[in-house]
């Protein structure tokens, strides 16, 4: 087993020119969130009217864009414009505060692990990131990142299959086909780029809370970041069905393979942590609300 | 003036009224497309991307801005039960502190536009509230769903909380600044806000 994480680990470094190619090829595509958005910007874009492809908008009704463009373009997220609450809550009680935010038994060991990853951000992954990120140009990490994602698909699709999502499952394992070969060992994310296949992303701790389990109590993990109860056991099982654990048997490879990723990871999404500080009175409030909305909305798609 | 100038001026007055006067059909969707339009203006203006014209960049993006968010509704949801205890002074000025605060956020943003769109992906309309779905699409194709939500005043509809990947902006600041005065005091939550929007600058991220 050994052997077959060290083959692993020269079949990535040798696989850096096949990255290369699937960027000349112009198959990168986005990479996998890795957590909210920091900073809350309004963000200055050009805006695309494809009212013009559907309905217009009538006093109670929802206008999508159908036809060519919008059927090709659909997003998983657009169920949610039918589902949410359009008259927002005027109750601002005690109970109505309460359930709007999770549970934190651990509030003081959380705030300190809170700590200990901020200065494991700022003295280690911020700086070795920035001088990765300065030498690897962006196409060719999002390869990288494609590539790692692309070996989790069984999580994502038997997580599909789990919660009902039949139409995701598929998609998932057309994706594997398609960016294993032709987007070249999944370096690139030619499902996306061509069929606009999206990237189902689904793990056991949404299943678990689609079967109505709700998050328990907030885990903030040293080096891992937040998470909950529900997601940490989630994240168990996603282990017994992540091939990488297979594949690189090796306890120092692995943590190595899984180091690289998320380095390649934190260059991709360097000064979200910066602004979400930034913009935030209480950081740790800021990051421990986010994530529990974040995985609140992932669960309801 | 004569009596049959007067009444042709008049009838000219209404009938310009007429036209003028904007359309009842203006939705949503319209009004956000037309600040987003003028922000897009303001950002890509090569004649403002100078350093030394930052200042009058962002006066102008907050001009427009300003426009088109209800900072006293989006104040009062942050606050949430603790809004009613406050007098009119401590009202305004933490709306005053909490805009300062956002405007913090985006300006250095406002730099490193690169050329995404906004893809307008629906609307959905309840009386006088609504909400606005797009997705915000980057160079490397990165999907940013986006939602905002809006209440009609006159006729304009308003911005009230925009929606991150699901992470709601009102919710996040109402979390924060609550634990803050349960735990501590309006006060506290009050002297942190005026030293994060003053201090700001120079305070090292470390």
């Amino acid at each position: 087993m050994k052997f077959f994480g060290r083959i692993l680990i020269f079949a990535l470094l040798g696989s850096l020119p096949f990255g290369t190619l699937s960027w000349a090829a112009g198959m990168t595509a986005p990479m996998e969130s890795s957590g909210p958005r920091g900073g809350f910007l309004v963000a200055a874009v050009a805006f695309q009217d494809l009212t013009e492809l559907g309905y217009p908008a009538e006093q109670g009704t929802r206008s999508s864009p159908e036809g060519i463009g919008g059927s090709l373009v659909r997003l998983s997220q657009n169920e949610d414009l039918d589902t949410i609450r359009i008259r927002p809550a005027e109750d601002w009680s005690g109970e109505e505060t309460q359930k709007a935010t999770i549970s934190d038994p651990l509030e003081p060991l959380n705030r300190a692990f809170f700590a200990f990853n901020d200065k494991l951000y700022f003295w280690v992954l911020k700086p070795v990131a920035t001088g990765y990120e300065t030498v690897v140009p962006e196409p060719l990490r999002v390869s990288v990142d494609n590539f790692f994602s692309n070996i989790r698909m069984p999580v994502r699709a038997i997580n599909c299959l789990l919660q009902g999502k039949i139409q995701g499952f598929g998609t998932e394992i057309a994706r594997f086909v398609l960016n294993s070969t032709v987007g070249i060992f999944g370096f690139g994310d030619f499902a996306k780029v061509v069929f606009s296949m999206e990237k189902q992303e689904e793990d056991f701790g949404q299943t678990l809370g689609k079967y109505g389990l709700g998050p328990g109590i907030y885990i903030n993990w040293p080096f891992k970041g937040p998470s909950s109860l529900r997601d940490s056991i989630g994240d168990v099982g996603d282990g017994f069905l992540n091939p990488l654990d297979y594949i690189v048997d090796d306890v120092v490879y692995n943590v190595a393979v899984r180091g690289y990723d998320r380095l390649n990871i934190v260059s991709l999404s360097l000064g979200e942590y910066e602004a979400m500080k930034k913009a935030a009175l209480d950081p740790y409030i800021s990051m421990r609300d986010a994530y529990f909305q974040y995985r609140k909305n992932k669960i309801k798609r | 003036m004569g009596p049959a100038r007067l009444w042709y001026s008049t009838v000219l007055f209404l009938l310009t009224l007429l036209i003028t006067v904007p359309s009842q059909a203006q939705g949503p969707t319209e009004q956000i497309k037309e600040t987003t339009d003028k922000i897009l203006a303001i950002v890509s203006d090569p004649s403002l991307k100078s350093p030394d014209k930052k200042e009058e960049k962002i006066r102008r993006l907050r001009k427009v801005v300003d426009e088109r968010f209800d900072w006293r509704e989006m104040s009062r949801r942050t606050l949430a039960r603790h809004w009613a205890e406050r007098t009119e002074e401590e009202k305004e000025e933490f709306i005053r502190l909490f805009g300062e605060l956002l405007e913090r956020t985006y300006r250095d943003k406002v730099d490193s536009y690169s050329g995404e769109k906004v893809v307008f992906v629906g609307e959905r309309v309840d009386g006088d509230y609504g909400a606005v779905k797009v997705k915000v699409v980057g160079q490397d194709q990165r999907d940013i769903p986006v939602l905002y939500r809006v209440k009609k005043k006159g006729n304009d509809w308003l911005v009230y909380d925009i929606s991150i990947e699901g992470v709601s902006l009102i919710n996040n600041y109402r979390s924060q600044f609550n634990n803050i005065i349960v735990r501590s005091s309006y006060d506290k939550l009050i002297k942190m806000l005026r030293a994060k929007v003053q201090g700001g600058e120079e305070k090292s991220e470390e």
